[in-house]
């Protein structure tokens, strides 16, 4: 039977060059696909299948091409020669194609797992980005309120009015804040270069190996009072309370001390303590006076009634009055140290009450080889409500007892001041022996005296004390920086003339 | 474990004895005696080999749900092209090769004569129709082309929108 060939070749040759066009094509998909997520293991098989493909297109058509080209141009040998390999080459590509795509179920399953973990993968990225963010964030806000806390911490220390002291195992000085060098009068570099230790700033430094004792069984003290000596000889009483430290990994061992200063709370206590003894003294003076006025009134005037008769024993009844005299103004003074009742009171010039003193005792001869400096205020006119008597009584007493200390040859100086909150500051220094110690609280104390018996009743500065505190003021005793001793008296100013006048109206 | 012991050395050797063998089968030193009709056979059973895994392929699409993403489905439908052309070329082997009921000539560029037994025209027709397998093989390999080209796209999209994240 025979038949037209035309569309079997036309269909062959053409369906040949598609096959082979398609099959590239396809494998050029593939290697998009492939290239576009090289993780992907279905990409990667479906890159397989179409090189399979291609394989496949290509051989197959290239042999049906080459077929149809050898018989149609008479050369049907030539083919029988070739179509074993042709068809071979066609048949191991085609089981090739076949061979993986049976492969596509594992494959698929390879690439879920491959999904699962990439996904799994992501999500422990992302947890562990916020992970890492909510570190970032816990770390940013521990280190400011580190940095708020450190920022605190170091403001306490540098600006605490207590001295605040750290030291190294042996008492050294590591750090000190500016309360503690003020206290101290030391300077930090010197006490850190010096390698300083605390018992270096203490008057009595065996008494330190006791602190330390204490320290070393309880790891800590409490209020431990105690003087320090400056540089400047001068003493401050302080109380020490301090503790061990092993630092925040236990191995870095420290003191730290909190040392506060009690020199004026402490001398306000025994200010009040002599004021409070004082007074009570002069009730008792006030009582004892009041007593023995009377009687020696009684003395005197008996034993003057009787220096008017001729009795023969007028020598012996003028000492008796002398004496009584003398009793009299003991009890006088007495008096005068308790009295409680008002003076006489009126506007006075402080300057002008000072210069009458120094003119009247420039006279005198026991000032003779006395400097007097003034160096009195000139601002303006220190005026004060007093009794001008009574503290120029004051004034003499305290210019008699320094020209005493200075031992008639030394040096007095007065000066006044007026301070801001309207208090009159009058000092009277010399530059004596000073005060001993042990003498500081009983200096106002009536009766009380340094001098040899006869030269002086001891109650100078208690008739001061008495006069100044009635007129509302205070006096305080304190040796000075320099050799010698200085009283200061403070009166609280007087107001204003217009206003005082306005206030009687 | 042999092909471990070829070295540098003896690789020339091998190979050129290798290829003159090959080149020349009717030579060939085999263990045991291929009859010729052995190639039909392996090429047939070549193709149902590739029949059943284009099966497979199908069930295993279906069965994963991927015939809902279009580029597999059109996969799927040019492995059901293939598994036609596998069928025409399994049934024009038969004919031929195996049975050989047919023999087709050239007589010329456009014309032929076909020898098919009995003279039977259905034979005739069905051969005919069946040698025309590029209509089959064509849009297999168009639809897979077609299926990929879906993949891409879909590809791309999903890593555009993942650059954009």
């Amino acid at each position: 039977m025979t038949g037209s060939f035309l569309p079997i070749l036309l269909t062959d040759v053409f369906g040949s060059f598609a096959m082979m066009i398609l099959a590239l094509l396809c494998l050029y998909k593939a290697k998009i696909l492939r290239d576009l997520d090289t993780d992907n293991a279905v990409f990667l098989y479906l890159m397989w299948i179409s090189t399979g493909f291609a394989v496949f297109a290509i051989s197959r058509s290239f042999g049906h091409i080459l077929k149809q080209f050898l018989i149609l141009t008479g050369n049907p040998d030539a083919w029988h020669a070739i179509s074993p390999y042709s068809g071979g080459v066609n048949t191991v590509s085609f089981m090739l194609v076949g061979l993986i795509t049976l492969f596509f179920n594992q494959t698929w399953k390879i690439n879920e797992k491959i999904l699962s973990g990439r996904k799994s993968l992501e999500d422990a990225h992302i947890k562990l980005k916020d992970l890492n963010q909510t570190l970032e964030h816990q770390v940013i806000e521990r280190t400011e309120r580190l940095a708020g806390s450190e920022y605190k911490a170091r403001r306490i220390f540098e600006h605490s009015l207590d001295t605040i002291l750290v030291t190294d195992e042996a008492f050294n000085v590591s750090e000190i804040n500016q309360a503690g060098v003020t206290l101290t009068g030391y300077e930090r570099k010197d006490m850190l270069e010096k390698k300083m230790g605390i018992r270096d700033f203490l008057e009595k430094p065996l008494e330190w190996d006791r602190i330390q004792s204490l320290l070393e069984v309880h790891e800590h003290i409490v209020n431990e009072e105690t003087d320090f000596l400056r540089p400047d000889r001068s003493m401050v009483r302080v109380l020490i309370t301090g503790g061990v430290d092993y630092g925040a990994f236990g191995c870095g061992k420290s003191f730290h001390f909190i040392i506060k200063d009690i020199n004026d709370k402490k001398q306000m206590e025994q200010q009040i303590a002599q004021a409070d003894k004082l007074a009570a003294l002069g009730e008792l003076s006030a009582g004892v006076a009041h007593e023995i006025n009377n009687p020696l009134g009684i003395i005197l005037g008996y034993t003057q009634l009787l220096l008017k008769e001729q009795s023969g024993f007028e020598e012996d009844l003028k000492t008796i009055e002398k004496h009584v005299k003398n009793c009299r103004d003991v009890v006088s003074d007495l008096l005068s140290f308790s009295r409680k009742g008002s003076t006489e009171m009126s506007r006075l010039d402080v300057t002008k009450v000072i210069n009458d003193v120094i003119k009247f005792l420039s006279n005198h001869t026991d000032f003779r080889n006395v400097g007097i400096i003034l160096n009195l205020s000139q601002k303006e006119a220190l005026m004060v409500n007093g009794n001008e008597q009574e503290l120029a009584q004051v004034l003499i007493n305290l210019m008699i007892n320094a020209c005493h200390a200075v031992e008639k040859k030394g040096r007095i100086e007065i000066s006044t001041e007026k301070s801001n909150d309207n208090r009159i500051f009058i000092e009277v220094k010399d530059n004596g022996t000073g005060i001993r110690k042990k003498h500081f609280s009983r200096i106002f104390d009536p009766f009380f005296t340094t001098k040899p018996v006869g030269q002086g009743t001891g109650l100078g500065l208690s008739v001061g004390y008495g006069i100044i505190r009635r007129h509302g003021g205070e006096i305080t005793a304190r040796n000075r920086k320099e050799k010698g001793a200085a009283f200061t008296i403070s009166l609280p100013a007087a107001l204003p003339a217009d206003c005082t006048q306005t206030r009687a109206d | 474990m042999g092909l471990f012991f070829i070295t540098r050395l003896n690789f020339f050797p091998v190979a050129a004895a290798s290829g003159f063998m090959l080149l020349l089968p009717a030579d060939a030193l085999a263990i045991q005696l291929h009859l010729t009709s052995e190639g039909i056979i392996t090429h047939q059973m070549g193709h149902i080999f590739f029949l059943v895994s284009m099966v497979a392929l199908i069930f295993t699409l279906s069965g994963k749900g991927l015939d809902k993403q279009k580029g597999w489905r059109l996969i799927q439908y040019s492995a059901f092209f293939f598994i036609l052309w596998n069928l025409d070329a399994v049934l024009g082997h038969f004919l031929d090769n195996q049975i050989q009921v047919i023999k087709l000539e050239n007589i010329s560029f456009s014309r032929m004569r076909m020898l098919v037994h009995n003279d039977s025209s259905i034979l005739y027709w069905v051969y005919y129709i069946l040698k025309l397998d590029h209509l089959l093989s064509v849009p297999a390999m168009l639809l897979f082309f077609m299926g990929l080209s879906v993949l891409v796209k879909e590809q791309q999209t999903i890593s555009a929108k993942k650059e954009s994240h």
